[in-house]
């Protein structure tokens, strides 16, 4: 449901609630008592987890992660105009949805992905606005990233499969599937967005959304 | 007489909890900042959740009535 439509519901049952307030008497005859039921226990409960689905929904759009401050740097990596540089290689070429590349990659691929997202972003928030949040530089992973992350995308494609480089050695490929080898080590796709070592040289891609 | 302004007050209290909660919940929708979620669920919820909490308690606990009383009240 679109946030509008949802905004002029929960205005709608605003209103109908304040009618029963400023005239309860209208609950006295039997109309009155179902727009009582439907405005103080159905629309309320209604609009209410339709604008938390809402606000979910929005939570794992790439312009909520970066609406703060401090994720900045983040969004601007996206759009370096560098293959090598992996974060803005799958965001420019729609590797990954371009509305929801930082959900995408940066969400567990398991039974609980989800829910420890929406944690770890709960705890984000007690930093950004109670703690002491770090330069944007510092930021790290709580965990080393998962290949699974990787997999769940690349895993059965043939660039990946047949690619030169994970068959050179017969031990790389079984290595990667089974998260030993981490794709982003040293000598691997180790440039992902390398905030605060941009250099001057730098460009950026100015299309996209 | 009493039952009716004693459901009406009680009426005016879950709805303006209701109201409150609601109209939180309409500003968190329309503010684009990650705080708005958090306010949504603790703030508009719990009041919305009160409210509706109220009115169904209210009407649990409203006195039991004859026929002719509630005839009574519907003429007022």
């Amino acid at each position: 449901m679109p946030t509008f439509a949802i905004v002029i519901l929960v205005l709608i049952s605003a209103v109908l609630a304040g009618v029963i307030v400023v005239r309860p008497a209208i609950t006295l005859c039997r109309a009155g008592k179902i727009l009582a039921f439907g405005v103080l226990f159905f629309l309320p409960l209604f609009s209410l987890v339709a604008g938390m689905s809402n606000e979910m929904e929005r939570s794992e759009s790439t312009a909520f992660c970066l609406s703060c401050h401090i994720m900045e740097p983040y969004g601007k990596s996206l759009h370096i105009d560098d293959p090598s540089y992996l974060a803005a290689a799958h965001y420019q070429n729609h590797r990954v949805p371009a509305d929801a590349a930082c959900y995408t990659c940066h969400t567990d691929y398991a039974m609980f992905g989800t829910f420890e997202a929406k944690l770890g972003g709960l705890r984000h928030l007690y930093i950004y606005y109670l703690g002491k949040p770090p330069l944007p530089q510092n930021i790290k992973l709580y965990k080393p990233f998962n290949n699974r992350e990787c997999l769940h995308c690349h895993l059965g494609a043939r660039s990946f499969e047949q690619g030169a480089t994970h068959n050179a050695d017969p031990a790389t490929l079984p290595a990667i599937k089974a998260n030993t080898l981490s794709c982003i080590s040293s000598g691997c796709h180790d440039v992902v967005h390398n905030v605060g070592r941009w250099g001057d040289k730098v460009k950026f891609w100015d299309g996209g959304s | 007489m009493h039952r009716a302004d004693s459901m009406g007050r009680r009426l005016r209290i879950s709805g303006t909890f209701v109201i409150i909660g609601l109209l939180i919940e309409a500003l968190c929708l329309v503010w684009s900042k990650p705080i708005a979620f958090v306010v949504l669920v603790c703030i508009g919820g719990t009041l919305i959740g009160l409210g509706v909490l109220f009115f169904l308690y209210s009407l649990v606990t409203a006195p039991a009535h004859t026929t002719d009383s509630s005839g009574a009240a519907a003429d007022k």
